[in-house]
C-alpha cells in the first residue's frame, strides 16, 4: 500500500509537468499572479487538464484492458493490440464513417464497439478450436486475425481514399484533445472500477474453466462481462485518441511478475502505470519537437517494442 | 501443431465466404466503365520526327504534335485543360469541380494516380505519357511504355514552377502563344494579392485530416500563400515536410494568426464537409484574431489540395485568397 502511494506521488509529478508543457507557455508563476488577461489559466482548463485526463484514463483503462484479456485467454501475451480488439475497432469506424458519416461521436462508439466484441468473440473462439496450444502461438494467432481484419480495413480505406485519415485516427494522439472534446473516456473509468469490482472473478477464471465452474461460478458470464469491458475500452479510445500499442501488453506483465496472478492486488498497480506510460509518452512527444508534437502512440511504439523484446528475450520468461 | 479440429471447420468456411462475397461485391460495386470505343481505334504509328524535352527526371523525345496522351497526374491536366490540348486518357477517380469533364467515361481509365494499369496503357499505345507529383515514383516503368515526361512539383519557387510546367506542356503542343497569356494573366492577378496582403495581418496555413491538424509553412506545398501571395508569416521555422508539423489548438492561439487557411483533406478526398470546422471550432481558435475578425478562409480542396500547382488551381486559389481580402476590408 505504501509503495502504492510512493507511485501515485511519481504519477503526480509526472501530471505536473504534463500541465506545464506544451504550445503556448504556461508557468506556476503566471497562474498564481492573474494578469490582465487570465490566458495561462485559460489554456490550463481548456486544454491542458483535460489531455492529461483523457491520457490517465487511457493509460488506466487499456492496462486493465490488457490485464484482463491476459487473464480470459490465459496467455501473457495478449491484449487488444495483439488479439484483433483494435483492428476490429478500426474497422468499426471506418464503416461508420463510410456508411453513416453523420453519425455523432456515440453512435460511431457503438459500432466500433460491436466491431471490436466481435472480432475479440472470434478470437477467442478461434483459440478454443486450436489444440495443444502453446504459449506463443496464442499471441501469433491473435496478430495473424489482426492482420487480417487490418487488410481489409486497408482495402477499403484505399479504394475511398481514406489511408491517411486512417493512420491519423489509429495512432494514439493526444494533440486535439480539449474542454468537450474527451468527455466519453470518463466511462472507461467506470469500466475500470466494474473490473476492479469483479477481480476476484476475472483471477479464478484466468486458472481456466474446469477450475471456475468447480469452485460454482459461471465462467462463460465472467469471461462475457470481460470481453464486454475490453471491446468497450478500447472502442472508446480509438474512437477518441486513437490506438495506444503494446501498452496493454507491457504494463501488465512488469506488475504481474512483481506482484503475481491476484487480480485485486494487481490492478491498483497496471492502473497507475498504465498512466503512467502514456503520460511518459505524451511528454517526450511534446517535447521532442516543440512547439510541434509527435504523436504519443508512436512514442509508445518505440519504447514498447523495445520492452516487448526484453520480455521476449529474457531468460526466465514465465508464459502461459 | 496436429490437424485442424472437424469442428473449426464451419467457422473457416462461413469466414471465407465473407471474405469472399464482401471483395466480389467491392469488386462489382467498383469496377471502372471500359471504353472499348476508344481503345479501338488503332494508334497512329510512332512519329518518327520528334523533339528533345528537358523535364524533371531527364530528357525525352517527344514526337511532334502528340495525339494519344496520357496523364498522371492533375497539375498537368489542370494545365492541358487551360491550354486547350484534349488527353486519351486519366487515371483515378478523383476530379475537382473545374477537372469535373475527366470524370466522364469517354475518358479511358489507366488505373490510378498511384498504381497505373500497364496492360491498358500497353493496349492504347500512347503518344506521350506525363506524370507528376504523385506518380513521379512510376516515371521509370511507364517511360518503357511510351514517351513520358515528368513534372515537377516541389512548394520551393511554387509560381516558378508553375509557369515552367505550363512552358514546357505550351512547348510539347505548341500552344506557346495561349500560355503566354495565361502566365501574364496569373502574374499580373497575383502581384495584384501581394500588394494587398502585406500589411494586412500574419497568416496559417492548416490541414485538417482524420481529426487532426498540421500546419504548413513557406517552401511547402500550401507555401504558396505566403511566397507569392505574399501573407506574412505567423509561425515561423515551420518545415517544408510532406505532411506538415503536427499541432494541436493551443499552438494555433498561441501564434494568434490574423488569418487561418484551411485545408479539409477529407473533404478532398470525397468525405463529407465540414470536419475541419468541427476540429477548428473550439474554445481556443475562437480566441484567435482570425476568428474574431471572420478571417478563417476555408480554401476549396478540391484545388489547393489535390491540383496545388495546376494554372488554373494557383489562379483560383489566389481568387479565393482575394475574395476574403476583399470581403474583410
Amino acid at each position: 500500500m505504501k509503495r502504492l502511494l510512493v507511485a501515485a506521488a511519481v504519477l503526480a509529478v509526472l501530471a505536473g509537468i504534463s500541465l506545464l508543457i506544451g504550445a503556448s507557455h504556461v508557468s506556476w508563476a503566471a497562474l498564481f499572479s492573474p494578469g490582465p488577461d487570465d490566458r495561462a489559466l485559460q489554456v490550463l482548463v481548456i486544454s491542458r487538464v483535460p489531455r492529461l485526463f483523457a491520457i490517465m484514463l487511457a493509460g488506466t483503462s487499456l492496462g486493465v484492458a490488457g490485464l484482463l484479456m491476459q487473464m480470459i485467454a490465459r496467455n501473457r501475451f495478449v491484449e487488444p493490440t495483439t488479439a484483433g480488439t483494435a483492428e476490429s475497432a478500426s474497422l468499426g469506424l471506418l464503416a461508420a464513417t463510410l456508411l453513416a458519416p453523420g453519425l455523432p461521436v456515440l453512435g460511431k462508439m457503438l459500432v466500433a464497439t460491436l466491431f471490436a466484441l466481435a472480432g475479440t468473440a472470434m478470437f477467442l473462439l478461434v483459440l478454443r478450436r486450436i489444440p495443444m496450444r502453446s504459449a506463443l502461438i496464442v499471441p501469433v494467432v491473435g496478430l495473424i486475425l489482426g492482420g487480417i481484419i487490418d487488410s481489409a480495413t486497408t482495402f477499403f480505406a484505399y479504394r475511398f481514399d481514406l489511408l491517411q485519415s486512417v493512420n491519423a485516427w489509429t495512432t494514439g494522439d493526444f494533440s486535439t484533445v480539449l474542454r468537450g472534446r474527451y468527455e466519453l473516456l470518463w466511462v472507461t473509468l467506470g469500466l475500470t472500477c466494474g473490473a476492479y469490482a469483479a477481480a476476484d472473478r476475472f483471477t479464478v477464471a484466468g486458472m481456466g474453466e474446469t477450475f471456475t465452474t468447480n469452485l460454482g461460478l459461471n465462467y462463460p458470464r465472467i469471461v462475457a462481462l470481460g470481453l464486454v469491458i475490453v471491446s468497450l475500452v478500447t472502442a472508446m479510445i480509438v474512437v477518441t485518441v486513437g490506438m495506444i500499442p503494446f501498452l496493454g501488453l507491457i504494463v501488465p506483465n512488469l506488475v504481474t511478475r512483481v506482484l503475481g496472478d491476484n487480480a485485486r492486488r494487481s490492478i491498483p498497480w497496471v492502473a497507475v502505470s498504465g498512466a503512467g506510460f502514456v503520460l511518459l509518452c505524451d511528454i517526450v512527444g511534446r517535447v521532442v519537437r516543440h512547439p510541434y508534437e509527435i504523436p504519443g502512440g508512436t512514442i509508445a511504439g518505440v519504447i514498447g517494442s523495445v520492452l516487448f523484446l526484453y520480455l521476449l528475450l529474457r531468460r526466465d520468461a514465465r508464459v502461459g | 501443431m496436429s490437424t485442424p479440429d472437424r469442428r473449426s471447420l464451419p467457422l473457416f468456411a462461413i469466414l471465407g465466404v465473407v471474405v469472399v462475397l464482401a471483395v466480389v461485391w467491392v469488386g462489382v460495386k467498383f469496377q471502372r466503365p471500359s471504353t472499348p470505343e476508344a481503345w479501338a481505334e488503332p494508334g497512329v504509328p510512332a512519329a518518327v520526327e520528334g523533339r528533345t524535352v528537358t523535364h524533371a527526371q531527364g530528357t525525352t523525345v517527344v514526337p511532334l504534335n502528340p495525339r494519344r496522351v496520357i496523364v498522371f497526374d492533375l497539375v498537368a491536366l489542370d494545365i492541358l485543360q487551360a491550354l486547350e490540348v484534349d488527353v486519351l486518357g486519366v487515371a483515378g477517380d478523383q476530379f475537382p469541380d473545374h477537372l469535373a469533364k475527366y470524370r466522364d467515361a469517354k475518358y479511358a481509365r489507366m488505373g490510378t494516380l498511384f498504381e497505373p494499369d500497364y496492360e491498358a496503357i500497353h493496349a492504347v499505345r500512347p503518344d506521350l505519357i506525363i506524370t507528376g507529383g504523385r506518380s513521379s515514383a512510376k516515371y521509370a516503368n511507364l517511360s518503357r511504355l511510351a514517351p513520358t515526361v515528368d513534372l515537377p512539383m516541389s512548394g520551393k519557387d511554387y509560381l516558378a514552377t508553375v509557369v515552367a510546367n505550363t512552358e514546357l506542356l505550351a512547348g510539347i503542343f505548341g500552344k506557346e502563344a495561349k500560355a503566354r497569356t495565361l502566365v501574364e494573366e496569373l502574374r499580373k492577378s497575383i502581384a495584384t494579392l501581394k500588394g494587398t496582403t502585406a500589411g494586412r495581418g500574419r497568416g496559417l496555413v492548416v490541414l485538417v485530416t482524420g481529426g487532426r491538424m498540421s500546419a504548413y509553412g513557406p517552401g511547402s506545398r500550401f507555401g504558396v500563400i505566403h511566397d507569392d501571395f505574399g501573407v506574412p508569416v505567423a509561425a515561423e521555422g515551420l518545415s517544408a515536410s510532406l505532411h506538415g508539423e503536427v499541432i494541436g489548438a493551443e499552438f494555433i492561439r498561441e501564434k494568434n494568426p490574423d488569418w487561418l487557411f484551411v485545408i479539409d483533406r477529407d473533404a478532398a478526398m470525397g468525405q463529407q464537409e465540414g470536419g475541419a470546422r468541427q476540429v477548428l471550432g473550439n474554445e481556443l481558435v475562437h480566441q484567435t484574431s482570425a476568428w474574431q475578425k471572420g478571417q478563417v478562409v476555408y480554401l476549396d480542396p478540391g484545388t489547393s489540395y489535390l491540383v496545388g500547382g495546376g494554372i488554373q488551381s494557383v489562379k483560383h486559389m489566389r481568387d479565393q485568397v482575394a475574395a476574403a481580402y476583399a470581403q474583410a476590408r
